[in-house]
């Protein structure tokens, strides 16, 4: 049976990806939120993410505030669906 | 939430979660936009009228600018706040802010053939605006109902939509439409799109709020 893509057999890195598939584009303290994570290790995996292309980042500024915005590329969207394919298979859907 | 390797089953969950909690229709502050057009309507509206009985000058009729100065400054940074205090943007906001957007550019192609025929041939085609707000306005109040599913917009503008094909009825029939009776029902119109479906919408975000 094929394997499941690595990047996204992860816990916080398949949450972000799954969220970023229902929004066009979410900022950072928002998807610290809905993944109830901490800054430092969602940002790594955010970094993770962007990496390989399945992500883009965008860092704007509010007033004085950086404000980090993602959104899902081409590539992290065939990546996605891809891995709900394979896991279609290991799971008999 | 870590970054740790997952089984199959997990994922599924984590996938299911995360598309529930994205899911949320509404957040406070939602109805905050058709809030300022319907109070920003309707203080203009009851201004232009008073002053129109007590003047009789029709130059106060350039007072209805207002409406679209006021509006047209304070509904981009409107949007800007709720767009950062919501923090993602769904294709679905995207859909509703095109259609809003194409209503603004109609909205300002009306102004300019009103002013246009105005300043060029000395017509008077202003009724225009009225069937414009009216007919124009709500229909894509409608379409915003129908994307959110949400019937407050819809019905709001269906009485708006009905309000707009009676004045453009009375203009094909020649009636003039005197103040004592198209701010009456200008002033219902908007009411009934604006001012009621942002109060439910901001009374449901909040009820989310407060559930959450």
């Amino acid at each position: 049976m094929k394997e499941l893509d690595p990047i996204l057999h992860s816990q916080l890195r398949l949450a972000v990806m799954s969220i970023l598939m229902n929004v066009d584009e979410a900022d950072f303290l928002f998807l610290k939120e809905k993944t109830e994570a901490t800054a430092g290790n969602l940002s790594v995996q955010l970094d993770k993410l962007s990496s390989v292309g399945y992500i883009s980042i965008e860092k704007g500024f509010v007033g004085k505030r950086t404000r980090t915005v993602c959104r899902v590329t081409n590539v992290g969207r065939k990546a996605f669906a891809n891995y709900v394919e394979t896991l279609k298979g290991y799971l008999n859907i | 939430m870590e970054d740790r390797r997952i089984s199959e089953r997990e994922s599924i969950e984590i996938i299911t979660s995360m598309i529930a909690r994205t899911k949320e229709r509404y957040n406070l502050g939602e109805g905050n936009l058709l809030l300022l057009w319907g109070y920003l309507t309707l203080g203009v509206s009851v201004l232009v009228w008073v002053l129109l009985s007590l003047t009789h000058n029709p130059a106060i009729n350039w007072l209805w600018y207002l409406i679209w100065i006021i509006g047209g400054i304070a509904t981009p940074v409107m949007a800007r706040k709720k767009a950062i205090k919501k923090g993602a943007k769904t294709y679905t906001d995207r859909i509703i802010s095109r259609l809003w957007s194409v209503v603004g550019y109609a909205a300002i192609l009306t102004t300019v053939c009103c002013l246009a025929l105005f300043f060029v041939a000395g017509a008077d085609a202003w009724a225009a605006m009225f069937v414009f707000a009216l007919i124009v306005v709500s229909l894509a109040e409608m379409a915003n109902g129908i994307i959110l599913n949400e019937n407050s917009l819809v019905v709001g503008g269906s009485i708006g939509m009905a309000a707009g094909i009676f004045v453009t009825c009375c203009i094909a029939a020649d009636i003039a439409l005197m103040a004592t009776w198209i701010m009456p029902v200008f002033i219902i119109a908007f009411i009934c799109m604006m001012i009621i479906p942002g109060h439910i919408i901001n009374y449901k975000a909040r009820q989310i709020d407060e559930r959450a």
